[in-house]
């Protein structure tokens, strides 16, 4: 790996990053991420810019946690740590977040569907489908609101980007990227 | 009546009842892990205290938020649901001050959202002073 980390990092040049996590994410080590986030934003842009970078970044990193295929959960506490890599930099002019999770290949379909449906909404449908969810009981499996996606959709300036790639008879790596 | 007195912590708000203004107040950020875990106290101490209030009296809800994640929009529109449900249905005289930095684009717009879709509550969407 020490022959790899100058390319490792001209790769991360390349593409604009910022800032890059890859591994087991905590929601406090996320805390952690998103101040470090906040207070170098806060030197280049005004307010509204870092505050919609952050949310996206929190969307994101929860989605990792909460749903990511690769799980651990914490002795000491109750705290659950979702593997998954984030990505947080900028290309012609804008920013970008990018994440990427394993999930079990039998959830595709679902996410796949429910994904592409917010991508062709306009910014008003969008609008009305989070106050449609917002109104509706959580689902049983989600750990937050099921809002998240709708509420990158509304924030993103262009439709988010999303794949699947196959990794084995059951898991893929899921990889969206959303621009602001 | 209890007190309620949550400290703020890097991901959730301070939530405070004043006793002596008979108000509300919810300020900070909030994007914690588990959203029920830290909404669960929140709604019990309300049932509680609207329970017990008297028509007469006015309960004041200041929130003032700088940044919430979407778990805690549903939160929020479940605590509008409950108030406005003790507005309509019990006669409780309640008043919600949404509290925004005019700087801060997505502060209004978001209570606006809520502003909509609320119709016997007393919504007021505040410009904070500074």
């Amino acid at each position: 790996m020490l022959e790899k980390l100058y390319e490792f990092k001209q790769m991360h040049d390349q593409c604009g990053v910022m800032l890059c996590f890859s591994g087991y994410l905590s929601q406090e080590l996320m805390t952690g991420i998103g101040e470090t986030l906040r207070n170098k934003l806060k030197q280049e842009e005004d307010s509204n810019v870092v505050l919609k970078v952050f949310a996206i970044f929190v969307e994101h990193a929860q989605n990792i946690i909460r749903y990511s295929a690769e799980q651990l959960v914490s002795k000491n506490e109750d705290q659950t740590l979702g593997g998954g890599i984030l990505v947080i930099g900028k290309e012609e002019g804008h920013y970008y977040v990018s994440c990427g999770n394993s999930i079990q290949n039998n959830k595709i379909p679902d996410l796949n569907e429910q994904l592409t449906k917010l991508q062709k909404m306009s910014k008003e449908e969008l609008k009305q489908y989070y106050k449609e969810q917002r109104r509706k009981e959580t689902p049983q499996d989600s750990k937050g609101a099921g809002l998240g996606f709708i509420e990158l959709a509304r924030k993103s300036e262009k439709p988010f980007e999303f794949s699947f790639d196959f990794i084995n008879e059951q898991f893929s790596f899921f990889s969206i990227k959303t621009l602001l | 009546m209890n007190n309620l007195d949550i400290p703020a912590t890097s991901q959730t708000p301070v939530v405070c009842f004043n006793e002596e203004t008979q108000t509300l107040s919810i300020v900070g950020e909030c994007y914690p892990e588990n959203i029920s875990k830290f909404s669960s106290p929140i709604f019990s101490w309300l049932n509680s205290y609207l329970e017990c209030l008297e028509e007469q009296v006015v309960f004041t809800v200041n929130i003032e938020l700088i940044y919430f994640n979407s778990s805690s929009s549903k939160m929020l529109l479940d605590l509008f649901d409950r108030l406005e449900t003790a507005v309509s249905e019990q006669q409780k005289n309640i008043v919600v001050n949404w509290i925004y930095d005019p700087e801060n684009e997505s502060a209004l717009e978001y209570g606006e959202e809520f502003k909509e879709d609320l119709n016997d509550l007393t919504f007021n969407l505040v410009e904070k002073e500074i």
